[in-house]
């Protein structure tokens, strides 16, 4: 089923979480993904407490009918008293504002002069105090996308939440390494057009907060949160996105149910839902209401003087879209590659592994291929991860195959299928140029297509038709 | 109209319009910025000196205070009072200084944790809401009053008293003294998380010390609070042999040179761990709470100026309370630094000089080195024992308050009447 985006009324907003380096938001602890073993084990229950204004939060409500015990874990060299809500918070890491506040710079956000740091009512277990220390640093950005201006609507700074190992019968348990950790909150307003516009939205934001140092980088250190409504249904946020690469498919899943439910004539309900692997979703909790934000008293407010951010104005760094040109003149892409190449992360360090492919073809099989996938085979190219991306191009790098194989061996990837490289096997010029002789002196008197049509089903996906034809000139009629 | 805090407004600055409520900021704070409440839920602060208009939208709304249901009485339940003196444990956020303020009031506690009514009948009442650093020895006086009337309440099985954390153990030391053939359990607890977050380790401590106040055998005054970080169980300590460990854990309260008397399970279970204390009896109370206001608590330290003294020999205090290094050491040969000279001038004005450890854990001791000898047969100065210090300031102000002679008051001080004392140094009592 086609989705008509316009005709339904569709409504998507994204929220991207990025993780910042250095120290934690509110203690002096490292901010990273500890392996080291738990030596502190701690047991504690949360209740639901009336908010400013005397009622208590549904989200928090329907948390606590569930009477959770929480265990935390974590190394004692990763974590201190603040994470365990045995010492009020220290003051708010400097560093990471700063890194939040050029981002939101990059973004065209305007800063709120007084920074008011607040506390959210999370009780599901996964702030040890019961809060998330939150603060809206800017407001009323933009980016602009080639479907478009999208607006950033806030920009907030806050705390990364603990790590949930196990979520057992009447227990959850976390690790708490990660709680603390700074992460900055970009909420785009609803002008995303379509599933791809959603995706193109995301890689740019990313792109921009990949320009800014202090940024963590790789697997888990940025999550994207899709918000999606359309008439007649429900307000959903679906959170925990593997790749930006499923963002499509995840939305056009959730429409799809939106839609199902509506002509059922089931009523929605305003919900958090988590992506599942398969693109679906599946239900988290409820959408939190209104009244879970309070100040957080034990933190003084930032102010950002208006000289300090001329001083970080000028210091801001080079978006890596201005990479667009030099990529087109360093690698001799053409300039629709090089745009839409810069949101690949590896594109230049898959360019140095793998020295013995030019630089286009990588693009394109990063970029094109998986594009001429989907729509020319109807698959889903989403499930490619980066490891296969790495895995075949290695083989054209060895010269096991070549580069006419890259589109078959992905299919194979996204269909788990085994992979025998003797049918990939790239056919040297010369063999090849003995192998059309031998047709032609076998079968002559044939037109060129017939030949092409021979020597192309012993070979397809191995050499490039083009080359064929060239052979063919030479030597049939 | 001029819009007040509370009222809805937009405001209109050079850089764009912000709408929400507005909202008061801590006076303390620098001034210049005006906050507002977004629809959002969160507070910014807009620059002053930006903004061209504030305009009136909508007026504050005043919330319907909430409804109560009355708590029924259950025949098969024991009744215990609950008396709140106001600190974390009873404290919200005051939105003109930014900082945690005592404003509930004790039937707030069984409205937000209603588990306690199955474990006793309650009683209720707020009758202050000081924070702990402003409690003094008057508020002493009144705290033995409010808890003796209960515990001279037939019905009551015991009285929870809820106050700060800094100054617990001053408290509890003095209704130990204060309050004369105890005869049910007093306690105190508190909370080192304020109670408007879902971790407050408030809901945990008062459910215990319910428990404790309905089920404890005791007769005696103590304090129930967390016994270690997990929300596991809390414990009872002696109200003179307990300390504030901590400035911020939540198992900041260990016992002193004993074991805590029990522990008190998350199911109401009580496991006792120290035997050594008076039962429950058919006692009526009576309140001894003269405190003689000229007593003073020094901690002694290396350099100390021995001329800092002199305000207390020229406001005539009656009593000191030093905190001696180690075994109850002051500054003695040292011509710069000693206190001998001082001390003697001290005493010769009649002040009585009492000798507590500095160590906090441990005794002090009168005869071991020469130096300490000055102190205690040169000087007279009284030696403590293992008394803490708190609780031998505590005490001399309460021995001073009811003794005149200086022989008889030397004497109350070192004789037990709290198990302020122990006769015993057990070697598990370090560190609990």
């Amino acid at each position: 089923m086609e989705i008509n985006y316009q005709e339904i009324g569709f409504k998507c907003g994204l929220e991207i979480h990025q993780q910042l380096d250095g120290k934690k938001l509110f203690c002096n602890c490292p901010t990273l993904n500890s392996d080291k073993e738990a030596d502190i084990k701690i047991e504690r229950k949360l209740k639901a407490v009336a908010g400013e204004k005397g009622e208590i939060d549904i989200a928090a409500q329907h948390e606590m009918v569930k009477d959770k015990l929480f265990i935390y874990e974590s190394n004692s060299q990763d974590t201190c008293l603040v994470e365990y809500d045995e010492e009020p918070p220290h003051e708010l890491n400097k560093n990471s504002l700063e890194t939040a506040l050029k981002v939101a710079l990059l973004l065209n956000a305007k800063i709120i002069d007084e920074i008011q740091i607040m506390r959210k009512t999370v009780i599901d277990g996964s702030n040890v105090s019961g809060f998330q220390r939150t603060a809206l640093i800017a407001m009323d950005g933009f980016v602009e996308t080639p479907q478009g201006k999208v607006s950033i609507q806030t920009i907030y700074l806050e705390e990364e939440s603990a790590q949930k190992l196990e979520d057992g019968t009447d227990f959850v348990r976390y690790k708490l390494d990660r709680l603390g950790i700074p992460l900055i909150e970009i909420a785009t307003g609803t002008e995303i057009k379509n599933s791809e516009h959603a995706r193109e939205v995301a890689a740019y934001i990313g792109m921009v907060l990949r320009s800014v140092e202090g940024v963590k980088r790789g697997l888990g250190t940025i999550r994207q949160d899709v918000n999606i409504s359309i008439t007649d249904g429900a307000r959903t946020e679906i959170k925990g996105f593997q790749d930006l690469r499923s963002i499509p498919k995840v939305i056009e899943h959730e429409v799809k149910r939106q839609i199902d439910s509506i002509d059922k004539g089931k009523k929605l309900q305003k919900e958090v839902r988590k992506a599942e692997q398969d693109f679906s979703s599946s239900f988290l909790r409820p959408m939190p209401g209104a009244h879970r934000l309070y100040p957080e008293t034990d933190v003084l407010p930032a102010n950002v003087p208006k000289k300090y951010l001329e001083e970080l104005k000028k210091k801001l760094p080079k978006l890596l879209s201005h990479k667009t040109e030099e990529f087109e003149r360093k690698y001799g892409l053409p300039n629709q590659m090089a745009k839409e190449i810069i949101a690949y992360d590896n594109f230049e360090l898959l360019v140095k592994t793998f020295s013995k492919i030019d630089p286009f073809t990588i693009a394109n099989t990063l970029v094109n291929i998986p594009k001429e996938i989907k729509t020319r085979f109807n698959m889903d190219s989403s499930k490619l991860t980066q490891k296969d991306f790495e895995e075949i191009l290695s083989y054209l790098n060895e010269g096991k195959i070549s580069k006419e194989a890259i589109l078959d061996l992905l299919i194979k990837k996204i269909k788990n299928e085994k992979i025998d490289l003797t049918h990939f096997e790239s056919v040297s010029d010369e063999e090849l140029e003995n192998e059309i002789k031998k047709i032609i002196s076998e079968k002559p008197n044939l037109n060129i297509g017939a030949y092409m049509g021979l020597v192309m089903s012993k070979h397809r996906g191995k050499v490039d038709g083009k080359k064929i034809m060239e052979i063919l000139k030479r030597y049939a009629k | 109209m001029i819009p007040e805090l509370g009222d809805v407004v937009k405001v209109i600055a050079k850089d764009g319009v912000y709408e929400g409520i507005l909202m008061p900021r801590p006076e303390i704070l620098e001034k210049g910025y005006t906050v507002i409440k977004l629809d959002n839920g969160y507070n910014v602060g807009i620059e002053d000196s930006k903004i061209e208009k504030i305009e009136l939208i909508s007026k504050h709304k005043k919330l319907d205070p909430i409804k109560y249901r009355k708590a029924e009485h259950k025949k098969s339940l024991l009744t215990v009072s609950i008396l709140s003196f106001g600190g974390t444990i009873s404290s919200k956020i005051d939105y003109k200084t930014g900082g945690t303020y005592a404003d509930y009031t004790a039937e707030d506690f069984i409205q937000m944790l209603p588990e306690l009514e199955n474990v006793a009948n309650l009683r209720a009442e707020k009758v202050m809401g000081l924070m702990s650093e402003d409690l003094a020895p008057e508020d002493w006086q009144m705290m033995a009053k409010r808890i003796a009337k209960e515990l001279n309440d037939e019905e009551v099985s015991g009285v929870v008293v809820t106050q700060g954390t800094d100054t617990l153990h001053f408290s509890t030391a003095a209704m130990s003294f204060f309050l004369k053939n105890l005869n049910k359990p007093v306690v105190f607890t508190a909370a080192q998380r304020s109670i408007d977050r879902g971790s407050s380790d408030a809901f945990f401590n008062l459910l215990c010390a319910v428990n404790a106040a309905a089920k404890f055998d005791g007769a005696a005054v103590v304090t129930c609070m967390h016994g270690t970080s997990d929300d596991k169980y809390c414990i009872l300590n002696r109200g003179t042999k307990v300390r504030k460990m901590h400035t911020s854990r939540r198992d900041a309260f260990r016992p002193i040179n004993e074991l805590p008397l029990a522990k008190i399970n998350e199911d109401g279970k009580i496991e006792i761990l120290n035997n050594n204390y008076e039962k429950r009896n058919e006692n009526k109370v009576s309140i001894h709470d003269k405190f003689e206001s000229k007593t003073a608590l020094i901690y002694v330290y290396p350099g100390i100026d021995a001329d800092i003294f002199d305000i207390y020999i020229k406001k005539k205090y009656r009593g000191l309370v030093i905190a001696g290094t180690g075994l109850g050491h002051v500054p003695t040969f040292n011509p710069k630094h000693t206190l001998i000279k001082k001390l003697k001038e001290l005493i010769d004005n009649g002040i009585l000089v009492v000798i507590a450890p500095q160590a906090i854990y441990g005794r002090v001791h009168p005869y071991v080195y020469t130096n300490l000898r000055k102190l205690s047969i040169g000087l007279n100065c009284i030696f403590v024992e293992d008394m803490l210090p708190e609780v031998a300031y505590v005490k001399l102000g309460w021995v001073l308050g009811h003794g005149d002679k200086m022989e008889e008051v030397k004497k109350m001080m070192i004789t037990n009447y709290a198990h302020e004392i122990n006769e015993r140094s057990d070697e598990k009592n370090f560190l609990y």
